[in-house]
């Protein structure tokens, strides 16, 4: 008997038309204050679950990177830590947009287009059917001339906003939930990986659905992996 | 479902027909009471072997950390393919393999990939309730097959041809099962086998409890028989078997381009298991398995002292035949599960998770999990005892 090549019945069609993988194996040099954290936290036999949203000292550390750089006010309840960004966005998208909507993302779309493709929702570039749009996504490389006219869609049609802060550069000062108005609808998200990338720890912040969110990330993986976290403590820390 | 006490706070009440939420606001509610004695979550409490934290930080000091391939690095693929040869009786090699971020994630990807809306996967009952999640978020239906304590939770295989209908596309099988500690076996296997083959059926079969299982019981896995190569998806992880919980980290053995599929779907929604984590599961996997022997022999006298003091209060169950849970017939006392159990909490501080946080048919049971000390499990069912007794007597 050999290996099983083929299933008996069809595959869902959500998996076709998905994205070829594209595997990233580099890694920078992993500092030594992450190491050194990780190290104790399996010494101190930190390896079973973590608490659902993540462990609080992480979470404390995303509401004070976002009060510092932004001046946004989160409490540690509004964070919850991923498996990397990678979770944030699926879980995002998700749980704000349903199969046929439509997610409005004026820049590079790559790094959501598979998701949106699983949940079966239209990626556009332009808000020719603001109706029809669900969910603003930017990143901190779209220009703010480029982003006015579609926060201002936002407000008037009640998008979510999901703003992906995994690549922000450090003189980053924008943040659309600035803007009381819409802040209720923004979901911040980043990660460590650019740090630490094999270690898949990454966050979500903030919006009334930030209960909801964080259950489906419940649903999907329980918690992120306990010494990960541990080990963003080396990171953030210092 | 109504719940009459209405000291039962509005976070419990609020989720009460949601068996997962419902488990999450029992635990958050426990932890107000500083001296609880948790027996609810199913997370061993007993340490990772230190042979795998060594292995661990050996990894980590030699900085061998960076992303691995989204199905997971190849030389724990071999390992598991290996051990799925040995020890289950599958025909799979590295390719038919792939690492999820624990056995939830594996069993979230596997719906993900396998079904469309409209499809029914058959499902007993009771059961995990986060299968309901991950049948749900693909769209398809859930069809539940009853399993009952005078066959101690077996799975009848005319009760699975019963529910088949022309949307069925999956069978789920959970041996040794959450929560019941029932074990399907291996002569139902061979009929329900039978049953998938006969209508094109794929089978799901979750085995994260293989390991644990009592008095001569064995484990079986459906997809060693033949002609079930090609329909069964076996779901497995370290998390049970080695006490690690933490470090999200599962396997699936599949056919080829399902694992492919599979992987396609976890690049888009997580990404690799963390790099930590699959050396701590080939440090597990090709290490020494006596720790394992050793947390079976704990195990079996921790479900002895249970089984015994829950005897001892007249509660009855079916004695689990694997897992660490007993599914206790709480109907004597008179009075919903969840409210029992929320009285257990406040009166007694033990927290016990409800029958219907298993599914809602299941006000009359508890799941009373074995994951503390002896000593622990002895002073839980001391604590008990009285509040067991006061609503007996309230309820006549």
């Amino acid at each position: 008997m050999g290996a099983p090549q083929t299933l008996t019945r069809p595959l869902a069609e959500r998996v076709a038309g998905l994205p070829e993988v594209v595997e990233h194996t580099d890694s920078p040099a992993i500092p030594q204050a992450v190491i050194d954290a990780a190290v104790q936290a399996l010494a101190d036999g930190k390896t079973h679950y973590t608490d659902r949203p993540g462990i609080l000292g992480l979470r404390k550390w995303v509401t004070e990177y976002l009060q510092q750089r932004f001046n946004v006010a989160l409490t540690p309840n509004d964070v919850t830590i991923t498996c990397g960004a990678t979770e944030a966005r699926f879980v995002t998208i998700k749980r704000l947009v349903k199969a046929g909507e439509k997610i409005l993302c004026p820049g590079d779309a790559i790094t959501i287009a598979g998701a949106a493709h699983l949940v079966g929702t239209m990626i556009v570039r332009q808000a020719n059917d603001p109706a029809g749009i669900r969910l603003l996504y930017i990143t901190p490389h779209d220009s703010f001339d480029m982003l006015h006219p579609f926060l201002e869609l936002a407000t008037q049609y009640g998008w979510w906003i999901a703003y992906d802060l995994a690549d922000a550069p450090s003189d980053l000062t924008f943040h659309p939930a600035q803007n009381l108005a819409l802040a209720s609808k923004v979901v911040s998200m980043g990660s460590l990986s650019h740090i630490m990338p094999g270690w898949r720890v990454g966050w979500m912040a903030g919006s009334e659905m930030a209960d909801k969110l964080r259950a489906y990330k419940q649903s999907m993986t329980i918690c992120t992996t306990s010494v990960s976290q541990w080990a963003g403590m080396g990171v953030v820390d210092k | 479902m109504t719940l009459l006490n209405p000291n039962i706070p509005e976070s419990v009440r609020a989720v009460a027909a949601d068996g997962t939420q419902l488990r999450y606001a029992l635990m958050e509610l426990s932890a107000q009471y500083k001296d609880a004695i948790a027996l609810g979550r199913g997370d061993p409490d007993l340490a990772t072997p230190p042979h795998i934290i060594s292995a661990v930080q050996d990894a980590i000091r030699q900085q061998r950390t960076a992303l691995t391939p989204v199905a997971g690095m190849t030389e724990l693929r071999q390992a598991l393919a290996k051990k799925f040869q040995l020890e289950n009786g599958l025909s799979v090699e590295a390719d038919n393999i792939m690492l999820t971020t624990g056995g939830q994630e594996g069993l979230f990807l596997l719906m993900q990939t396998l079904l469309d809306p409209g499809d029914e996967v058959l499902v007993p009952d009771p059961r995990y309730t986060s299968y309901d999640e991950a049948i749900e978020s693909a769209g398809a239906k859930m069809v539940m097959i009853p399993t009952d304590h005078d066959d101690a939770f077996n799975l009848r295989p005319e009760a699975v041809e019963a529910a088949i209908t022309p949307k069925t596309k999956a069978l789920l099988i959970v041996t040794p099962s959450n929560p019941t500690g029932g074990i399907v076996t291996e002569e139902r296997l061979r009929e329900i086998a039978k049953i998938a083959i006969q209508h094109n059926l794929i089978v799901i079969s979750d085995e994260i409890y293989e390991k644990f299982v009592y008095d001569g019981w064995k484990h079986f896995s459906i997809g060693s028989l033949p002609g079930m190569e090609e329909r069964t998806i076996t779901l497995n992880g370290f998390s049970k078997t080695y006490a690690m919980t933490g470090f999200r980290c599962g396997f699936v053995a599949a056919p080829k381009n399902f694992v492919q599929a599979m992987t396609k779907v976890k690049a888009v929604t997580t990404g690799p298991v963390a790099t930590i984590s699959q050396w701590a599961g080939l440090a597990a996997l090709t290490g020494s398995q006596e720790p394992i022997r050793e947390f079976h022999r704990i195990y079996s006298e921790r479900r002895q002292v249970m089984m015994d003091g829950l005897l001892d209060m007249g509660l009855s169950f079916s004695e689990p035949r694997g897992a660490f849970f007993l599914w206790t017939d709480c109907s004597s006392v008179g009075m919903h599960s969840t409210e029992l159990s929320y009285l257990l909490l406040k009166e007694a501080q033990v927290l016990i998770f409800p029958g219907t946080g298993f599914g809602e048919n299941w006000g009359g049971y508890l799941r009373i999990s074995i994951l503390q000390t002896t000593d622990l499990l002895k002073e839980a069912l001391v604590r008990m005892r009285p509040v067991l007794e006061k609503y007996r007597a309230i309820s006549g």
